[in-house]
């Protein structure tokens, strides 16, 4: 037994040594994996970039500073005319519209599962949230082309076309005729399609507000909407602003649906049930069978893509920013 | 500080009141108050006063229930599903759990201050006027006037009055918590209800709080909650010692600490158990 310790003993130090320069080999190589998995994201949208101001290059040549301004779009004209101005137009007001329905109705979402759902209802609708996140962009496509289009259409879309006729803003936001394709189904479609990052991140920073925080708002007398809107959402309002822009990230960028449902149009239209296009839906549409000039031109549409949606979220950031600000942080 | 210190010591000083008090007219009064955490039977018949603008104390090892009659005054139970109080507790004249009671009114009349320090995610002024707006409407010059009243009732004033907006978030643990208790007095409760208010404070901040609270104890009627039993004697006119969800001994403070008449009690002060 004595003799036994004996050994373990000498053995000991250097047994540990020796494990612990493995340990170091270990320590540096997870050190430089994980370095180069993260300069690998560098270099991947580095080349990305590159890659798309290559392939821009010709169509800016041509086009210059006036592809952002023209409106038209006739690439087998001769000279080709290419012009951003309506995808621009199509990204940015769908995305508008579709934070403008989503945002509400995702926060509302997440405060009721939070806040006020009771017990059993809550996984049912939670998992409702998940399953909606995990239809493919294709099904909505679909859905928006048979289903959700032809019911706008013939409901919704004539009816505030009749509310608005002739009130000078709202009845140019809102000229018909009736249309399966707009820019405002496509926008429905992408809301429904956002939702879910919406909601799912509202909930899980929701839950992040410590509950004696809510009793204390609850002890001055607080209602249900008082604490909402005064202790939880202030609290959260950094992730809730993430999920946000998350959420606009996506909306800015989905092609499958919206090409399914926008109508392909590339004239701007002051209303929203006009057909339309985005940027994406463009792309997609039409990079099969382009070449040359097209080709490059639909290029720098992607490249404009990729810079409206770096300031869009930059703008969100900044916003960000000065609401902390006012906050007092 | 300064003209906190000397009376902050000789609260610091642990002599229990002297028992000359009257007895004072009851303001909530307890009877046959059982508790349940879904099967859990939490509260086992309690019966008590809280005496008009007297100190309560509640002392007893923790899971002991003191907590839990504590967030019976202002129905804090209620958010939590499953959890239910039968009985009586009387605030004035109104059944306190009485299934058709404005809730929001109730905690008007009864504030809390919570543990730890809970200020709002807003400005320091913001803390204060919050609860007063859900109340009333007043304009900003008479807000103003109120936060100050209340800052000074928390013995905060003179610390924050240069940064009133400011996050509440951005004062020390010790100052929020008087940040919290002005919060509370601004909105002109009854009661006030304290749940171990210093149990994460240092001790200068405690010696502030504890200050405040008997300051408070001249317009208020209070109820505390601590595990600190020199703070139970500092602060409490009255002690009532709980164990295992029943009321042990329910008297004046002096008398609990100096001849308790339940061997359990005694046991509990003098740190056999607990």
């Amino acid at each position: 037994m004595a003799v036994e310790s004996n050994v373990v003993d000498a053995a000991g130090p250097y047994d540990r040594a020796k494990a612990l320069s493995a340990f170091k080999l270990g320590d540096v190589t997870f050190y430089w994996i994980t370095r180069l998995s993260a300069i690998s994201v560098l270099l991947i949208l580095g080349g990305i970039i590159m890659s798309l101001v290559v392939g821009a290059f010709p169509a800016m040549k041509e086009f210059g500073l006036s592809f952002l301004w023209t409106q038209r779009w006739a690439p087998s004209a001769d000279p080709p005319v290419l012009g951003a101005l309506g995808p621009m137009y199509g990204t940015l007001v769908t995305s508008f519209i579709a934070m403008l329905i989503a945002i509400p109705v995702g926060i509302g979402i997440a405060i009721f599962l939070t806040e006020l759902c009771p017990q059993w209802l809550r996984r049912p609708i939670g998992m409702a949230i998940e399953l909606l996140a995990g239809i493919p962009s294709i099904i909505y496509g679909m859905w928006g082309f048979f289903v959700l289009g032809p019911f706008l259409a013939n409901t919704f879309q004539p009816f505030m076309i009749k509310i608005f006729d002739g009130i000078p803003v709202l009845g140019t936001i809102f000229a018909g005729p009736p249309s399966y394709l707009s820019l405002f189904n496509a926008a429905l479609i992408l809301a429904i399609m956002v939702l879910p990052f919406i909601t799912s991140i509202s909930v899980d920073v929701f839950k992040t507000v410590p509950p004696v925080l809510k009793e204390a708002a609850y002890g001055v007398g607080c209602t249900t909407w008082e604490v909402v809107r005064s202790v939880v959402i202030p609290y959260t309002r950094v992730g809730v602003i993430g999920g946000v822009m998350l959420a606009l990230g996506r909306a800015l960028g989905e092609t499958m649906a919206v090409t399914f449902i926008i109508g392909n149009s590339f004239r701007i239209s002051g209303s929203i049930f006009a057909p339309g296009t985005t940027i994406s839906a463009a792309i997609a549409s039409e990079f099969a069978e382009s070449d040359g000039l097209h080709q490059s031109g639909l290029i720098l549409l992607g490249l404009l893509l990729f810079v409206l949606t770096f300031f869009v979220l930059a703008a969100a950031r900044l916003m960000l920013m000065r609401l902390e600000k006012k906050a007092g942080n | 500080m300064s003209e906190l210190s000397v009376s902050s010591m000789s609260a610091a000083g642990g002599l229990p009141q002297t028992a000359a008090l009257p007895e004072a007219p009851p303001k909530v009064t307890v009877r046959n108050l059982n508790f349940y955490y879904g099967e859990h039977h939490a509260l086992k018949n309690i019966n008590l006063t809280l005496g008009t603008n007297r100190v309560t104390a509640f002392i007893g090892p923790s899971g002991c229930g003191k907590s839990t009659l504590l967030r019976i005054f202002n129905r804090m139970y209620d958010l939590y599903p499953g959890q239910r109080a039968t009985g009586q507790v009387m605030l004035d004249q109104t059944n306190i759990l009485d299934g058709k009671l404005d809730l929001n009114l109730l905690r008007a009349r009864v504030g809390m201050v919570f543990q730890k320090p809970t200020p709002f995610p807003m400005t320091i002024y913001e803390n204060i006027a919050f609860g007063i707006r859900l109340y009333e409407k007043i304009p900003k010059s008479e807000m103003d006037g109120r936060v100050e009243k209340a800052l000074r009732g928390g013995a905060l004033w003179n610390e924050v009055k240069d940064k009133l907006n400011a996050s509440g978030l951005s004062l020390s643990g010790g100052q929020q918590q008087r940040l919290c208790i002005a919060r509370t007095v601004a909105v002109r409760p009854e009661v006030i209800l304290f749940d171990e208010p210093c149990s994460a404070l240092d001790p200068i901040s405690t010696a502030k709080v504890e200050e405040l609270i008997q300051e408070l104890s001249e317009n208020y009627t209070i109820a505390i909650v601590t595990h600190n039993m020199q703070q139970a004697a500092r602060v409490s006119d009255k002690t009532a010692f709980m164990y295992l969800g029943e009321l042990i001994e329910f008297d004046e403070t002096s008398k609990i600490f100096t001849s308790p008449t339940d061997r359990r009690t005694q046991d509990y002060i003098t740190g056999r158990f607990g």
